[in-house]
């Protein structure tokens, strides 16, 4: 391993505390000079401490006195009558000539990743306890609680007419979903990811290529630290099989990613580090041409900006560049390659990817649906705003955290996890 | 919800410049909060520190709490996430509506001010404030503990509530949401320790 170069007396006094029990602790951890840089947490997340036990803040690591305030955004649930969400999205949302959008389902708490089972069930992963199903009874898809009891289940999957959840540590099977939702059993398939909370929602791509294999990221427990082995990959894991192996390295936070259908091969968008200001780095959307490849975490940031601290040596040039640069703290989440048949021709194989948005920045971005367009082999990478509006004022009343591909009408459904709403897109071609 | 109400709601949905998501009623909701028999518990003015006014220990303050604080952990009750054998009920039957309006009311009224009796534990006083320097609690909850957003206001709450929220973090009673893990922060704490620090926030004003 590197040799790291530690900090002040004090932040190392700060990491051991973390760890250490009672009066120990806090006697170690008092600062001895009180000024303005003290102040400000530095964590080292290079110990075995910080990674078995991450505290509780390990998100807010490196920040500078400048950025002092921008605490993290309210990310759950806010109470939104369905009417007024109506409202809401007639008024705000702007589509791409053509295209509409309307409230497909209101009062889904915290929705998270959606997936079709084969029977046209919506599943939908949240961030707190629950996993949901709807179902479309004439015009209107009810919906309803049917898994309870889960820490984050932010990242759901379907095969075979089994229902997978990953939670934090564990991918959780229920078998014949559709059959049993009133009362679906889980069976652990998979437990081999880290246990913390830090960076530990999960999102699972389907492997299209191999049936029954699913892309999932593992994040690090920390913002940007020397990272624990197992972590801030993408590993290639069959919950039937119990199996996974190692797909790409060097990802900090993806909550999303997709197939391409024409190559088969996994395209993913990662969040970037923190705490370097509100215009770097860019987060990205990266292409996994070779197995095994490097991204570059926690070395080098949007391909071309070396850690402050981490590069350790390292130049950029070593790792895989970005395809595309999506801009600064736009929180890119799910994504999908479109592959139904309402959209106009031109769509097709594009790729729509729901930005969350930053959630600390002194001026939020991001909370919209972008259309990517790239060639087969990641090249000539363009993007543009598909809807937008969930920001306003500076801030969000509503932040997209997944997309999907209706597999009834082609339409393009949108999660949301803070109005607690999926909406659906659709395209007439009238305005 | 009464007619003046379905009005105001009907205003906030069609002004463009109040499109974003709506600001609750605290009149409304004072007239549910009594409804609901909320006072019984937490006091007349959302202050739950009368003597012989809460009918068990550990009930909080809910005066000055932050407006968006209130409504998640209203949605969390009325969801079963957070588990209250009191509160679960009571939250059942609440809508989005009366969500909003429950929260801008008890934002509304003034957090419990004046100088804090005599301390009876000063040295809690003391190791509190250095747990929470420790923990950076200031990060969330705000640089004199008076709440965020969706983070709690602390200071001057109830310490026998401050003390229940921390064992029951600590326990996995309550579970945190989003992001943060109020169960990490809390796990190098001992008994001593979430004593002092419920002791110290409960003196802050």
């Amino acid at each position: 391993m590197h040799k790291v170069k530690r900090s002040s007396g004090l932040l190392q006094a700060l990491v051991i505390a973390i760890g250490a029990p009672g009066l120990l602790m806090l006697g170690l951890s008092m600062p001895t000079t009180a000024n303005a840089e003290d102040a400000l947490i530095k964590y080292n997340g290079n110990t075995r401490d910080y990674w078995e036990h991450p505290p509780g803040d390990w998100f807010m690591g490196d920040e500078t006195a400048q950025q002092h305030g921008t605490h993290p955004y309210p990310n759950q649930p806010t109470p939104t009558p369905n009417d007024e969400l109506v409202g809401l999205v007639k008024d705000n949302i702007k589509l791409a000539p053509g295209f509409h959008i309307e409230v497909l389902a209101s009062g889904i708490d915290c929705a998270r990743q959606m997936v079709f089972g084969s029977d046209g069930t919506l599943y939908v992963g949240c961030w707190t306890e629950h996993v949901y199903a709807l179902q479309k009874h004439g015009d209107k898809w009810d919906a309803k609680v049917i898994i309870k009891g889960l820490r984050q289940p932010t990242g759901i999957g379907f095969y075979n007419g089994n229902l997978y959840v990953t939670d934090i540590d564990k991918i959780y099977r229920y078998k014949d979903i559709a059959n049993n939702l009133d009362n679906p059993k889980a069976e652990t398939v998979y437990s081999d990811f880290p246990p913390y909370t830090s960076h530990g929602w999960k999102y699972m791509v389907a492997d299209t290529q191999n049936p029954g294999w699913f892309y999932i990221p593992v994040g690090p427990p920390c913002n940007v630290c020397m990272i624990p082995s197992g972590t801030a990959q993408y590993r290639h894991v069959n919950p039937d099989e119990g199996i996974s192996e190692v797909a790409a390295l060097g990802q900090r936070n993806s909550v999303g990613g997709d197939v391409d259908p024409r190559s088969g091969q996994l395209w993913f968008s990662e969040n970037a580090r923190d705490w370097m200001g509100d215009n770097i780095p860019s987060d990205k959307l990266n292409h996994l041409a070779k197995w095994g490849e490097h991204f570059g975490y926690p070395y080098c940031h949007q391909g071309d900006i070396p850690d402050p601290k981490y590069a350790m040596g390292h130049k950029c040039s070593e790792f895989t560049p970005p395809a595309l640069n999506v801009g600064p703290h736009m929180a890119p989440l799910g994504m999908k390659f479109y592959s139904g048949n309402n959209f106009p021709g031109e769509y097709r194989n594009n790729i729509f990817l729901a930005e969350h948005g930053g959630w600390n920045q002194f001026n939020h971005t991001g909370a919209r649906i972008m259309r990517i367009q790239a060639d087969v082999d990641g090249k000539h990478v363009t993007q543009e705003p598909f809807a937008w509006g969930w920001i306003k004022d500076n801030k969000y009343w509503g932040r997209p955290a997944d997309v999907a591909v209706s597999p009834m009408d082609g339409s393009l459904l949108v999660s949301d996890d803070q109005a607690g709403a999926i909406y659906r897109i659709w395209y007439d071609g009238k305005s | 919800m009464q007619v003046s109400g379905w009005i105001i709601a009907a205003l906030i949905v069609c002004l463009p410049i109040t499109a974003i998501a709506a600001q609750g009623n605290p009149a409304e909701g004072k007239a549910k909060a009594e409804a609901a028999g909320c006072n019984a518990c937490h006091g007349p003015d959302g202050v739950a520190n009368q003597d012989g006014l809460a009918i068990d220990k550990n009930m909080p303050n809910l005066a000055g709490e932050p407006d968006l604080y209130l409504q998640f952990q209203l949605v969390y009750f009325r969801k079963g996430v957070r588990k209250n054998d009191y509160m679960n009920p009571v939250a059942e039957s609440l809508s989005d509506v009366d969500i909003r309006n429950l929260g801008a009311y008890f934002a509304s009224l003034p957090a419990p001010g004046g100088s804090p009796p005599p301390d009876s534990a000063p040295e809690d006083t003391s190791l509190g404030a250095k747990v929470a320097q420790a923990l950076h609690c200031a990060n969330c909850h705000g640089d004199h503990f008076e709440g965020v957003e969706n983070m709690g206001r602390l200071a001057g709450q109830r310490e026998d509530y401050l003390y229940k929220a921390l064992r029951d973090f600590k326990g996995g009673a309550r579970v945190a949401t989003g992001a943060a893990s109020m169960a990490e922060v809390v796990y190098p704490l001992g008994d001593l320790e979430m004593k002092a620090l419920a002791h110290y926030m409960s003196r802050l004003h």
